[in-house]
């Protein structure tokens, strides 16, 4: 009998076969495809090894105005795969160790749900006090016309392209369907995008997901545009003009993520359209089974995952009053340039109701910034701010490594901090940090 | 010659004490190891000797000061000599206790500074304060750890909250967000939050907004909310406040309950419409313990904070199980009835209280109260006192025990006695006396009924 049965090794199931394997439980996590799910061999990880590719790439081709002349950079997509590869594997006999290192054990195969906290996996059967379902997601294909065509693929496929496509037509403008637009741009791909709806990137500040579309010069945007057919060497959709026909060698449909939730049933747990329902503990609404990560519909991004897994563990094991918040959760896109964000928008901030204050800087008003980038970069944080109370609700930003201070906005909001706390903090200088600290000063 | 009392080190850590009041008065005559002060430092409170012996002739400070250690605090000297030179030669010529010019110290801009930063962070402080003073050390820790000292139940000389009343919540309270510390407003702020690593945030003191998604408890099903409410909801706020408030010991006996039992016996073979034919049990408990409380006024009493009173009239409370909780009617002056009209005090307030037509003036003037389970077949228990009284008893079921009679071992019927003191004000002898007599009433429970007929007769 196992303490804690997890199905899927990914950021969500293998941090909680961590955490529980460190207060001594005994765990199994089985998963069929590699450890590491999709963040470490096909999504969070991979991306940016090619992105950074990418931005060598670019320095290299603007090193001019850094004094550096690299007179003839070329692209190399097939080495800029192989050492893709080379990470992944690192990563995932990382995950192994860590595994071996909670004493967890892992089982390579497809589990079979045989109801409550009982598995089948390879022919055998497990049993354990707890089950958690850690199935992920998949990226969705919607019933176009051609989407079945070969050269329609979904990021999984995209990152294991050997051959630079000459045209790239990419299906929705969100975080995974951007960054590779940014990549294949970068490297001299003719790439659109085309979105449903007027602005892409949903989740961000509008004013900033229009200076991410700016920013992303090489790439056209084709917005309020449904895509109605697919063929061997176009992609054609309409928008209030009219019809349009954009000529692609390879499409990315990146409209979305769809439950991995075959074979759920079963258990008879809640579910809501495949997605698992879960309550702040992680609980299903079956005693002992617990959801998380993408597979609960609620956030899907790798550390949220982590965290579910941590508060289910917590509420299995521990003192049970850890709980899953939402309203702090950081995301980042790394695209050339970068943005984050988290918390509340400007928007989303009215739409509450809430009376509100926003302070703006300027990534061109920042030293370090200034120091080491073009002339043609840019960028910008905004916080917005309760009026009545001073508490910060959100902190968005677009420019330099943006990604890498994101956190700090995460502990703001935790931590219920207003502006003015902010305002006596220290930050070091030069740090391209400190357009947080200006943005409180900036405050209207 | 004059000399100058200095205050000692307390410990190792200790660099200063908040002076809590002085025990003595200038013109005392003090003698070497004569009480001077009690003295507050962050973990304790001390009291502080005098190292001279002669006339009380100078304080340095005043009741509610910060005093560093090695600091003069008095002079001790002949009465009338000059002392002047030794003010002089410390630089605090302090007003003395008594007179109305308000302290002034080296430290005089922070106070001020402190209090101005109290009303900045926590504006509604005073709508709830309990106005309990609050020493200048645990105001300084409160500060430091953001611990609303309103809500603080203050364990110093006369209810003043004290730095370890402080970190005593602080240990046991997450702290509060910087803004949940700006909107607590009149509720007591939770022990833990939803926040991260239990912090209190804003959500937590405003309960669950509208825009905030309600817990979703899946599992719903297999649990059940009640609602706090009523008769519930006073006898948590009591049960608490007796536990919290007093220091409760609970001593456990048996008395032979053959004669009782016997006596309920013929009771019960009575015709139905005889006074005495419905009497209890547990009216025969109570008609002892009136008689015996009669005897030993102290444990007839009240503890009010600072002291004790004594009754000299019995109010006998006892516990009823009702579907809406435990109800605690009284019997009022019961030392002076008879054992029939005590049967008929039981019957009709239990039956008021049973049917939620208790008149709320027969609920309260107890001055000691009796539980009962043994109906239930327990024997013994820890009763919770009945704050401010200092005694209750839990009557338990009989039993068979062996009792060495001669040569031969018999088996006597015993009810089982618990009785639960206030330690603070009553100790375990004069408790277990208390007890050991009202034991030897019940086993002689006959000729204590035959006592009362024959006294009222007499009458």
């Amino acid at each position: 009998m196992y303490d804690l049965i997890i199905v899927g090794a990914g950021p969500g199931g293998y941090v909680a076969a961590e955490r529980a394997g460190a207060l001594g439980k005994k765990v199994l996590i089985v998963e069929k495809g590699a450890l590491g799910g999709v963040c470490l061999n096909c999504g969070c990880i991979p991306t940016k090894t090619l992105l950074t590719s990418a931005k060598h790439y670019a320095y290299a081709k603007k090193g001019g105005e850094f004094g550096v002349e690299i007179p003839e950079a070329t692209f190399h997509l097939d080495k800029v795969i192989d050492r893709k590869d080379g990470v992944v594997k690192k990563l995932n006999v990382g995950v192994a160790f860590l595994m071996k290192h909670a004493k967890a054990e892992v089982i390579q195969g497809e589990a079979t749900f045989l109801g409550g906290t009982k598995i089948e996996v390879n022919g055998t059967t497990y049993e354990g006090k707890n089950l958690m379902i850690a199935t992920g997601s998949s990226p969705a294909m919607p019933p176009i016309e051609g989407a079945k065509l070969p050269h329609v693929v979904t990021s999984t496929e995209l990152l294991n392209l050997r051959e630079q496509p000459k045209s790239l037509v990419v299906i929705g403008g969100g975080v995974i369907g951007l960054e590779f637009a940014s990549f294949f741009s970068t490297i001299g791909t003719e790439v659109h995008v085309v979105e449903m709806v007027d602005e892409i990137l949903p989740m961000m500040d509008s004013e900033m997901s229009r200076m991410v579309r700016r920013s992303l010069g090489d790439v056209t945007f084709h917005l309020g545009a449904k895509v109605e057919k697919i063929t061997e060497t176009a992609v054609t959709y309409t928008d209030s003009k009219g019809t349009t026909e954009i000529p692609a060698d390879t499409v990315l449909m990146a409209v979305g993520r769809t439950p991995n939730s075959q074979g759920l049933e079963s258990l008879g747990v809640t579910m809501n359209k495949g997605w698992v329902e879960v309550n702040e503990k992680m609980e299903t609404s079956v005693p002992h089974v617990y959801a998380i990560g993408d597979i609960t519909g609620k956030s899907l991004l790798a550390h949220s995952a982590s965290r579910m897994g941590e508060v289910a563990v917590s509420t299995m094991f521990g003192d049970g009053r850890d709980s899953m918040r939402y309203h702090a959760i950081p995301w980042a896109l790394y695209t050339l340039p970068e943005a984050a964000g988290c918390g509340m928008t400007e928007t989303e901030a009215k739409d509450a109701g809430r009376d509100i204050k926003v302070g703006a800087a300027q990534m061109k008003s920042n030293g370090r910034f200034l120091a080491e980038s073009t002339a043609k970069d840019g960028g910008m944080c905004k916080v917005v701010v309760d009026a009545k109370t001073d508490v910060i609700l959100g902190v968005h930003m677009i420019g330099g490594l943006c990604s890498e201070m994101i956190h700090g906005a995460a502990i703001i909001i935790e931590g219920e901090f207003r502006a003015k706390d902010i305002r006596e903090t220290i930050f070091p200088h030069p740090t391209v940090a400190e357009v947080i600290r200006e943005a409180c000063f900036a405050l209207k | 010659m004059a000399e100058v009392i200095i205050l000692p080190k307390l410990g190792n850590s200790v660099e200063s004490c908040i002076l809590l009041g002085w025990k003595v008065a200038i013109g005392d005559q003090v003698s070497e190891g004569t009480v001077l002060c009690e003295a507050e430092t962050d973990k304790t409170t001390v009291e502080v000797e005098s190292t001279a012996s002669g006339t009380l002739l100078h304080l340095f400070f005043q009741e509610d000061d910060e005093v560093e250690v090695f600091a003069p605090i008095a002079i001790v000297g002949s009465e009338g000599e000059d002392i002047s030179e030794l003010l002089e030669g410390h630089s605090s010529t302090e007003a003395p206790k008594g007179s109305d010019t308000p302290t002034k110290q080296a430290t005089t801009e922070v106070p001020s500074q402190v209090s101005q930063m109290q009303q900045e962070s926590s504006p509604q402080a005073t709508d709830f304060a309990t106005g309990a003073p609050v020493s200048p050390r645990a105001k300084s820790a409160a500060e430091q750890r953001g611990v609303p000292t309103a809500f603080l139940q203050g364990t110093g000389p006369g209810g003043r909250i004290i730095e370890r009343d402080v970190l005593a919540y602080a240990t046991t309270h997450e702290p509060l967000t910087p803004a949940a510390k700006d909107q607590l407003q009149g509720s007591l702020p939770p022990a833990v939050g939803s926040g991260v690593g239990g912090r209190v945030t804003t959500r937590d003191l405003h309960g669950t907004s509208a825009k905030q998604p309600a817990t979703t408890t899946l599992q719903a099903a297999e649990m059940v909310e009640v609602p706090l409410k009523g008769v519930r909801k006073i006898i948590a706020e009591r049960m608490h406040h007796s536990i919290q408030s007093t220091a409760q010991l609970t001593l456990n006996s048996y008395a032979d309950a053959t004669y009782m039992k016997r006596l309920r016996e013929r009771f019960k073979a009575l015709p139905q419409e005889h006074p005495l034919a419905k009497v209890s049990l547990n009216d025969m408990v109570l008609f002892a313990v009136a008689k015996t409380l009669k005897e030993h006024p102290h444990m007839n009493a009240h503890f009010l904070g600072d002291k004790v009173v004594q009754y000299g009239q019995v109010n006998l409370g006892f516990a009823v199980d009702t579907p809406k909780g435990l109800m605690v009617p009284v019997i009022k002056s019961a030392h002076t009835l008879s054992l029939e009209e005590i049967s008929v005090e039981t019957k009709t307030k239990g039956a008021a209280c049973g049917a939620g037509n208790i008149d709320p003036d027969s609920l309260q003037g107890g001055t000691f109260t009796v539980t009962n389970l043994g109906a239930l077949g327990i024997e013994h228990f820890t009763p919770v006192l009945n704050t401010p009284e200092i005694g209750i008893l839990g009557v338990g079921a009989i039993s068979l025990r062996p009792i060495q009679r001669g040569s031969k071992v018999v088996h006597i019927s015993h009810i089982a006695l618990s009785l639960t003191i206030d330690h603070q004000v009553i100790d375990g002898a004069p408790a277990a006396r208390f007890l050991k007599d009202l034991a030897e009433h019940i086993k002689n429970f006959d000729m204590l009924f035959m006592e009362k007929a024959y006294m009222s007769n007499k009458e």
